[in-house]
């Protein structure tokens, strides 16, 4: 429903601190260096700074770094390692603090000292299955020395760096995605400990471009389009721009921000920085302006010109969350049908899951992520599984691919080049090397979106220790995609090829939790790409076939697909399950699928001709015995609503620069730390897509309910109280639902011109109360904010309600707290005491549930929190699920009153809101809307097994890889295999990564561009003012001297000249 | 000697000079085409100022003989070639055109399309735009060709290419910059945008 609106870019003049700039410096040391300004350490006589690294470590004793399985919040971690050594007796131990910035995020080590019985409490603490590994600590002495030595090399085009950057707030429409270099983070993912620095180098090179150049493969033919702010006119790093256009209203074709110009250098510059192909022919189109503002009519317009003029790459460092925005999306299939291959920044929202933009999210768009010149995820890169398949279906994966985007340099804006962060540096690095690969290909028909996909993903080299949700199939290896791409074939191919949900940390969450008899299908949704055709479809239907050795039969496995594979690809969402035999089995099972892919043959004499090919997808799941009901958690996902479609408000009033709720509100997306939470305490979660009617609460302990914007058929409210009574539990973390604030926080989209009004608040609270009426309960529509302790815990209460109506047996728990809806309306601060925030209640039937009710859900949700409160959702579980009272709050002193709530009205809908535009429940009607008839549950039918006496390869992702392609058999010539990605900075090396240092013989002098009218015009003066002065000197001279022999001019000259000056002219 | 006595003369100078002045002036003139072309695409064209459209209307019968054809590429299942048939996929020749002979062909269709010239589906908005008849409304509107298109407009070389780029949905077809004007017809050849829907 929305667009993109302006966001706000600050230009941060950041320059990096400047060291050693004296060229005697003696030896120092510093811990840990800052990156060295390169132009300073030029010094003007050209003699150069070495730097040496030294470096030595020892083991501290006592001390062990216990590194565990995913990230965890430093509470979690103190658990594991607790309940870890729980059973060694008295062992002395303790977690030593580490008081850093990073101590407030979940890290996935710990530093333990241990005393006593250090050899046993080790192996216990290895045993645990969070734990992946305990080392010793070491202590790492580094020392860095600089010396001064002379250089033969001394570069006179001493260019200015500049250390410009930008940084973005959350882009809250499609915003052009680069920030600050300030993201720089270090992850300490990297596998091993190197000392390293990272520098911004020319990204070209540390790719490997040069070898693909010296082979005269410059990008030479290749129309690439770059949508982005523009560019001007006569910058001196591009020669083939073949066309600038504006769509904006802005009347000018100039960038005004610097962010097109840096894009396309990343792309084609062919000096300084030098670009990917600087041959390639370019066109820009400008569709952003200056004040970062862009229309989707505007894009549908420029996309139609690209498709016009037959651009073969077009790359779009932009995006929004806006995935529903039916004619840009269309749009882009449109232009990937017409063979426009298209790669896209994936979004700078990380580090948060669920926060992937479109059109990067899209099967047929080249989706690129960002990641440091160290190989870790950049911090910014934006994650997590699409939402577009939610709640009934589960999230494809994106990114496709990384490569570098943070620290990047490139063009700027008139002249020189300034470095830069953000997933839009990463895309026109992708963009640039797919130009550079689309120019080595002799036969371009063979080249087309889904081919281009297929090579750039089987060649990317897989980063250790992060899930495909952040990386994709890894980093971008251009020379392998070369390899591949030359010898590729037209054929179909899996993404993810393979499936393996025991390989952690690759295939988190499916390696998080193993599947069970009786659970929820764990759902892989693989997208097929078909490079044989623009369209195809899928031949008969695919096969499932376990393997009978490795227990393939103990797996259902069921299996849906696009009836079209358009526009070059699909999906193939798989189900699977296990069988009532495996019931209470324990082991691995696997088997494979497989899929034939036909398309029309283009290319083919006959006419009738179809292309077909046949993939395999190995499957590999992990089978426990079915858990205890009070272990199983179920999450019902079914009534969260998010943007889009609608506006669904932010559930913290304090974030005001993220008006909407878009994450997905799922255990995957921005309930990860949730969830990772409850797996790591035992509990088996479970996603619920469907209506509640459609589960056998018999299975399950509690079900959990968080921030829900959708209505109830009257069908399941009837069918939870019939659960409940039968022993189900019940958990709700409600949010905000207020009709005034709802009003307050409408506003004018200047992008849809048109007034957005909210469709619920943070949450739907008059439909949660319909649900749980029939208890006596209801939530109000209170507004309330603030700091308290519970139970010794910090709490923070962001924007949420209270409840406002709990039967008397139960327990309720008050706070104090400020009335936010008082400070949005009237910006007045009023403090009210005794807010009931949390209720726990047994229901009377006999083995009835239990039902816990709580305001806010912020303390559990990772997108702006503050304090979490997973103990609380601990207690509330431990009394949900085995009725056990948590004593610290029902012996608290806040325990309150239950209140009747008869003192003022519940909350009403809003007057006139839309929800049924968005709704899965209710349907217009006249008057209020009424609820749908209620759907019938979905089915799955389950792949009639071909069991294989065979046994699966060992090794899944490396049999996986593109079939006709062998990669031995290609070779590049002249490649200088393992370059290292990252060098230890040697400041002598600093001024040379600007040269293009003969990489392109004879093209940089060549072309010089718009210096030779300059020649011209000197050339010229200087011919002119030689005749003038040859007219004024045979003016002056009298006639009757015109010497009828000429004499020697320069005889004359002298004579005339001595008088007035001593110098003879020499010209 | 000669050579240095040569140089002095006056003319051998001003042929130097003048063939420096050409040369400056014809570089530099060339970079002011550049700019002009850019500037061309950008500024509003006055109203009265008639584009030149170079459009080659191809009007001999259906029996034309063409070796090789352009098509719609993008279907999904249908293509248009640039004859005006419409055919599936599989009926696609290998030089481009669909097959006449085979069932599913047909020329200068508009099923699917509306009174006002809007489609549902592209295929058929670009057959029934390729009817001989249909020349000119198209003229019509190339020559009050709304101002966002004439980037594309000038571009368009032929009745194909005209229809291609027509019939695909543009800043036309929306309303609130992100829902359809008409999602069930949004192809339109003719000059007015889909029908308004309410959302």
């Amino acid at each position: 429903m929305i667009v993109r609106l302006c966001l706000l870019v600050a230009f941060l003049g950041c320059r990096l601190p400047v060291v050693g700039t004296e060229e005697d410096s003696g030896p120092f040391s510093t811990p840990f260096p800052s990156p060295l300004n390169a132009d300073a350490l030029l010094s003007p006589n050209c003699s150069q700074l070495t730097l040496k690294l030294d470096f030595s470590t020892k083991v501290v004793k006592h001390e062990y770094i216990v590194v565990f399985n995913g990230y965890f919040t430093a509470k979690a971690r103190s658990d594991f390692i607790s309940s870890a050594l729980r059973d060694v007796d008295a062992v002395n131990w303790r977690i030593v603090r580490r008081d850093n910035p990073a101590s407030d995020y979940p890290s996935d080590f710990e530093v333990v000292e241990i005393r006593q019985d250090t050899r046993s409490s080790l192996l216990t603490l290895q045993d645990h299955p969070y734990i992946k590994r305990v080392t010793p600590q070491r202590m790492v002495l580094r020392s860095l020395k600089l010396t001064d030595r002379n250089t033969l090399h001394c570069f006179d085009t001493r260019w200015v760096q500049k250390w410009q950057s930008w940084q973005s707030s959350r882009p809250l429409r499609r915003t052009s995605l680069s920030l600050g270099s300030g993201f720089w983070h270090a992850t300490g993912r990297h596998s091993s400990r190197r000392l390293l620095r990272a520098i911004p180098r020319h990204v070209a090179q540390i790719l490997q471009a040069d070898v693909l150049w010296q082979m005269g493969h410059t990008g030479s033919g290749v129309k690439v389009a770059v949508f982005d702010t523009g560019l001007s006119e006569k910058h001196p790093h591009f020669k083939n721009v073949k066309e600038r256009t504006n769509w904006t209203n802005e009347k000018t074709l100039d960038d005004g921000l610097g962010h097109g110009t840096f894009v396309a250098g990343v792309i084609a510059s062919m000096r300084e920085c030098q670009g990917f192909a600087p041959d390639s022919e370019l066109h820009i189109f400008r569709v952003f302006t200056n004040n970062q503002v862009s229309y989707t009519s505007w894009f549908l317009d420029a996309f139609n010109y690209a498709i016009l003029k037959k651009i073969d790459v077009l790359n779009l460092s932009i995006g929004g969350p806006d995935f529903m925005d039916h004619p840009f999306v269309d749009k882009v299939w449109e232009l990937t049908a017409n063979k426009v291959i298209m790669v896209s920044a994936i979004g700078n929202d990380g580090p948060l899951y669920g926060t992937l933009n479109n059109p990067a999210d899209q099967m047929d768009v080249i989706g690129v992520g960002g990641i440091d010149f160290e190989d870790n995820i950049a911090r910014f890169s934006s994650r997590g599984m699409t939402t577009w398949e939610l709640p009934g279906g589960y999230g494809r994966v994106k990114p496709d691919i990384v490569t570098y985007g943070s620290g990047v340099r490139g063009s700027g804006l008139k002249e020189g080049c300034r470095s830069l962060s953000g997933t839009s540096v990463a895309s026109p690095v992708v963009a640039g090397a797919v130009t550079l690969l689309a120019s080595t290909v002799l036969n371009r028909e063979l080249v087309n979106p889904a081919s281009m996909k297929q090579a750039l993903i089987a060649s990317a080299r897989r980063l250790p220790g992060v899930n495909m949700f952040e990386q994709g199939h890894g980093k971008l290896d251009l020379l392998r995609a070369y390899q591949i791409l030359n010898s590729y074939k037209p054929q179909a191919s899996l993404s993810p090829s393979y499936i393996d949900l025991t390989e952690c940390p690759y295939m988190w969450p499916y390696c998080s939790q193993p599947i069970y008899y009786g659970g929820m299908p764990a759902i892989v949704n693989v997208t097929i790409l078909n490079g044989m055709g623009v369209t195809g479809r899928i031949v008969d239907k695919p096969i499932w076939q376990p393997y009978l050795p490795q227990n393939g039969d103990y797996v259902d496995v069921a299996v849906s697909y696009s009836p079209v594979l358009w526009p070059w690809a699909g999906y193939l969402a798989v189900s699977v399950s296990v069988a009532k035999k495996a019931a209470s089995w324990e082991g691995i099972a696997q088997g494979h699928v497989m899929v034939t892919v036909a398309s029309p043959a283009e290319n083919d004499v006959s006419n009738t001709g179809e292309m077909t090919s046949t993939v395999k997808l190995p499957v590999k799941v992990k089978i426990v015995p079915t858990p205890p009901r009070s272990k199983r958690i179920l999450w019902d996902q079914y009534h969260n609503l998010r943007y889009p479609p609608g506006y669904f408000p932010r559930d913290n009033l304090r974030m005001k620069n993220d008006p909407l709720d878009w994450n997905g509100d799922h255990i995957h997306t921005n309930f990860r730390d949730m969830y990772q939470h409850l797996r790591s305490m035992g509990y088996f979660v479970e996603v619920l897509g469907a209506p509640i009617t459609c589960f056998d609460a018999s299975q399950y302990g509690t079900l959990l309910m968080v921030d829900s914007e959708e209505e109830y058929f009257p069908e399941e409210i009837t069918k939870l109280k019939r659960d409940i009574d039968n022993g189900l539990s019940l958990i709700i973390f409600s949010d905000w639902y207020n009709t005034s604030v709802m009003r307050k926080v409408k506003f004018y989209d200047e992008n849809t011109r048109q007034w957005w009004m909210p469709d619920t608040g943070g949450a739907n609270v008059p439909a949660l109360n319909d649900l749980i009426a029939v208890w006596g309960m209801a939530f109000s529509d209170g507004l309330y904010e603030g700091d308290f302790t519970m139970a010794d815990h910090d709490m923070y209460y962001a924007s949420g309600c209270s409840i406002a109506r709990f039967p008397e047996d139960g327990i309720v728990i008050a706070q104090t707290l400020k009335d936010q809806g008082l400070e949005v309306l009237k910006q007045e601060t009023a403090v009210v005491e005794n807010v009931p925030v949390l209720g726990l209640y047994q229901t009377p039937s006999d083995g009835g549930g239990r039902i816990a009710l709580y305001g806010d859900s912020n303390c559990i949700d990772d997108s702006h929190r503050q304090k979490d409160c997973f103990w609380l959702l601990d207690a509330l579980l431990q009394y949900t699920s085995y009725s056990m009272t948590p004593p610290s709050l029902t012996h608290s002193k806040n325990r309150v009153v239950p209140p009747t709530g008869t003192d003022r009205p519940l909350p009403q809908r809003l007057e006139g809101n839309h929800l049924y535009r968005y709704s899965k429940v209710l349907e217009a009607h006249l008057g209020d809307p009424k609820p749908r008839p209620l759907p019938a549950c979905p089915h799955l039918s389950w792949a009639k097994p071909q069991p294989l006496n065979e046994t699966a390869p060992s090794n899944l992702w490396k049999h996986q890889k593109l079939l006709s392609v062998d990669m031995d058999k290609v070779v590049l010539p002249n490649v200088r295999l393992y370059r290292p990605q990252v060098r230890p900075l040697s400041p002598g090396e600093s001024g040379a990564w600007d040269i293009p240092g003969g990489i392109m013989p004879g093209r940089y002098n060549q072309e010089v561009g718009q210096t030779i009218p300059m020649f011209a015009f000197l050339g010229a003066m200087v011919v002119l003012s030689f005749f003038v002065v040859q007219l004024t000197k045979a003016k002056s001279k009298p006639k009757r001297r015109k010497p009828r022999v000429k004499r020697p001019l320069y005889l004359q000259q002298q004579q005339q000249q001595t008088p007035h000056s001593g110098k003879n002219p020499t010209v | 000697m000669v050579f240095r006595r040569l140089l002095r003369k006056r003319w051998v100078l001003g042929v130097v000079f003048g063939l420096s002045l050409i040369y400056f002036l014809s570089s530099t003139l060339k970079q002011e085409e550049r700019t002009i072309r850019d500037r061309t695409l950008l500024e509003v064209r006055d109203s009265d100022h008639h584009i030149q459209w170079k459009i080659k209307f191809i009007l001999g019968n259906s029996s034309r003989q063409i070796s090789q054809c352009r098509n719609s590429i993008q279907g999904k299942s249908l293509l248009t070639d640039e004859l005006g048939y419409v055919c599936e996929r599989k009926d696609l020749l290998v030089n481009g055109c669909c097959n006449v002979n085979a069932p599913s062909s047909s020329q200068h269709v508009c099923t699917s399309c509306l009174a006002n010239g809007c489609c549902s589906i592209y295929e058929y908005c670009v057959s029934c735009c390729l009817q001989p008849d249909k020349q000119p409304l198209l003229e019509h509107f190339l020559n009050r060709a709304a101002e966002g298109f004439q980037n594309l407009f000038t571009a368009v070389e032929d009745h194909f290419e005209l229809c291609l780029a027509k019939c695909r949905t543009s800043s036309q077809s929306v309303q609130h910059e992100n829902t359809y004007r008409n999602p069930q017809a949004k192809y339109c050849y003719g000059e007015s945008p889909p029908e308004l829907l309410p959302i």
